[in-house]
């Protein structure tokens, strides 16, 4: 491994992908504020609330076991910084990449949640634990949607390599047309995955306080909200490369840019969709996830596996 | 003032996250603490949040007088509070216990249980008053030393009917 500390704790390692992250939920609050005809939050604001909720006292409930409850923020935070090091962003290559890497990485990027659910569970709040058992049960409706939309082009690149995918995609253009109802079904689940309206179920606030963070503060608090706006970036990333992966061969400035752009566009949608749609039930989401959302995703395989055939590019 | 303390007291300033907390009020300051949280008002360009957790919050916002029965619940949940943790007290009841002092049921304001850090009176508080409240509630913070602001109205008769005409 010829990876040095600089690069995982630096660029474009855990700083890096903090501060995009918190660039990005500006994005997403500012936009959100427009289509609300609202002036929104100015640009510091992510890192404002960041220091503040660092700068605050910790406290850990008596009841809460005190171990699960500092190590979950601290694990959701390096799983989803760990999982941006295979996704390809720009310049062709991501940092590490095997065969196979697109499901390590749907796995690391699970490991978040999971984290949510022990952070809610060893609360041992009331309104932490009902937050905590709804994340799970969430995550089983949009995981297995997902899951088959990310895997599907790689039946047509033939390879569960991100980097291998985005590669034949750029090389293909014409191909991510097959891909559409892919993109659509990721966009729903990624709504899932980062609890944004309308699947924001584990911690609706009119319901249950503060649902799987209730009893978190201080830098404890800090540590989830990064992880949250890292996780952003990182999911927006990973459809980016699977779904529009155009100009993803091009290293430096220029290359840097299009995959802001990417990112912004896709941070605009869920944006759109936020100040568009209000909460939903969970078994209405569990309902929607698996009656519209999962046969849509069959139905990207299908494109994939008769495309394959046809052209012979696939397996 | 070393460079950590002034980052962090600016970041306090620029993100106040708020808990609304009803100790007995009838009701009217409660709509007017929830309409100044609406997008006509748009609190979020001062970064100001509304949260449902005690734990997330840094101001206290209570509205309506001190009532016996949610004495306890009050100074329980201000105690779940992190530190640093300021409180707002808004509408008269809220500063003094109001037209309800000396009731039989009744404490007196929210600072006969817990310090308060910035009153805001009316009847019922406009939310431009309490928008004000909160802000000159956080200056107070970056210049301790200045003395407090001479009161200056709020809203004036002649304005009110421009606003609602």
């Amino acid at each position: 491994m010829s990876v040095s500390l600089f690069e995982m704790i630096v660029f474009p390692g855990f700083i890096f992908l903090g501060v995009m992250g918190m660039l990005f939920e500006y994005l997403d609050r500012i936009v959100y504020a427009r289509l609300q005809n609202r002036k929104g939050p100015p640009w510091f604001q992510p890192f404002a609330d960041f220091i503040k909720m660092g700068s605050k006292e910790d406290i850990i409930p008596r009841e809460a076991d005190s171990g699960m409850f500092v190590l979950s923020p601290l694990l959701a935070v390096t799983a989803v910084v760990v999982s941006a090091f295979y996704i390809p962003m720009w310049g062709g290559k991501a940092l590490f990449s095997f065969f196979g890497d697109a499901v390590v990485v749907i796995y690391l990027l699970t490991i978040p949640t999971v984290a949510y659910f022990f952070a809610g569970w060893y609360s041992t709040s009331l309104y932490s634990t009902v937050g905590a058992v709804r994340t799970l049960t969430q995550l089983f409706a949009y995981e297995v949607p997902l899951f088959l939309v990310i895997l599907a082009p790689g039946i047509l690149a033939n390879t569960w390599s991100l980097s291998g995918m985005a590669e034949f995609y750029s090389q293909n253009p014409l191909l991510c047309v097959t891909n559409v109802v892919g993109f659509m079904v990721a966009i729903v689940a990624l709504q899932g995955k980062l609890e944004r309206t309308p699947f924001d179920i584990p911690e609706a606030k009119t319901e249950i306080v503060g649902g799987t963070f209730t009893e978190y503060s201080g830098r404890l608090l800090a540590f989830l909200k990064l992880t949250h706006s890292v996780k952003t970036v990182v999911v927006a990333a990973l459809v980016s490369a699977v779904f529009l992966p155009f100009g993803v061969e091009i290293g430096g400035v220029l290359g840097f840019a299009i995959f802001i752009v990417k990112i912004a566009v896709i941070v605009c949608i869920l944006s759109a969709f936020k100040a568009a749609l209000a909460r939903i039930r969970i078994e209405q989401m569990v309902d929607f996830c698996w009656r519209y959302v999962a046969p849509a995703a069959i139905f990207q395989l299908l494109i994939s596996m008769v495309l394959g055939a046809l052209t012979g590019c696939g397996v | 003032m070393g460079i950590v303390n002034k980052l962090v007291t600016w970041s306090r300033v620029k993100s106040p996250w708020i808990l609304h907390f009803n100790t007995g009020a009838c009701n009217a300051c409660d709509i007017e603490v929830v309409a100044s949280i609406t997008p006509r008002y748009d609190v979020e360009r001062f970064g100001l949040l509304l949260k449902g957790t005690p734990r997330h919050a840094d101001v206290l916002v209570c509205s309506g007088p001190l009532t016996r029965q949610i004495e306890s619940r009050l100074v329980r949940i201000y105690e779940q509070m992190a530190h640093p943790k300021f409180v707002v007290a808004v509408g008269t009841c809220a500063c003094s216990g109001g037209v309800f002092n000396g009731c039989y049921n009744i404490k007196g304001g929210i600072d006969s249980a817990i310090p308060v850090s910035a009153y805001i009176p009316g009847c019922p508080v406009r939310p431009e008053a309490i928008i004000d409240g909160v802000v000159k509630l956080l200056g107070s913070l970056q210049n301790p030393t200045e003395a407090p602001a001479t009161p200056i109205v709020i809203n004036p008769p002649e304005e009110s009917e421009e606003l609602h005409g």
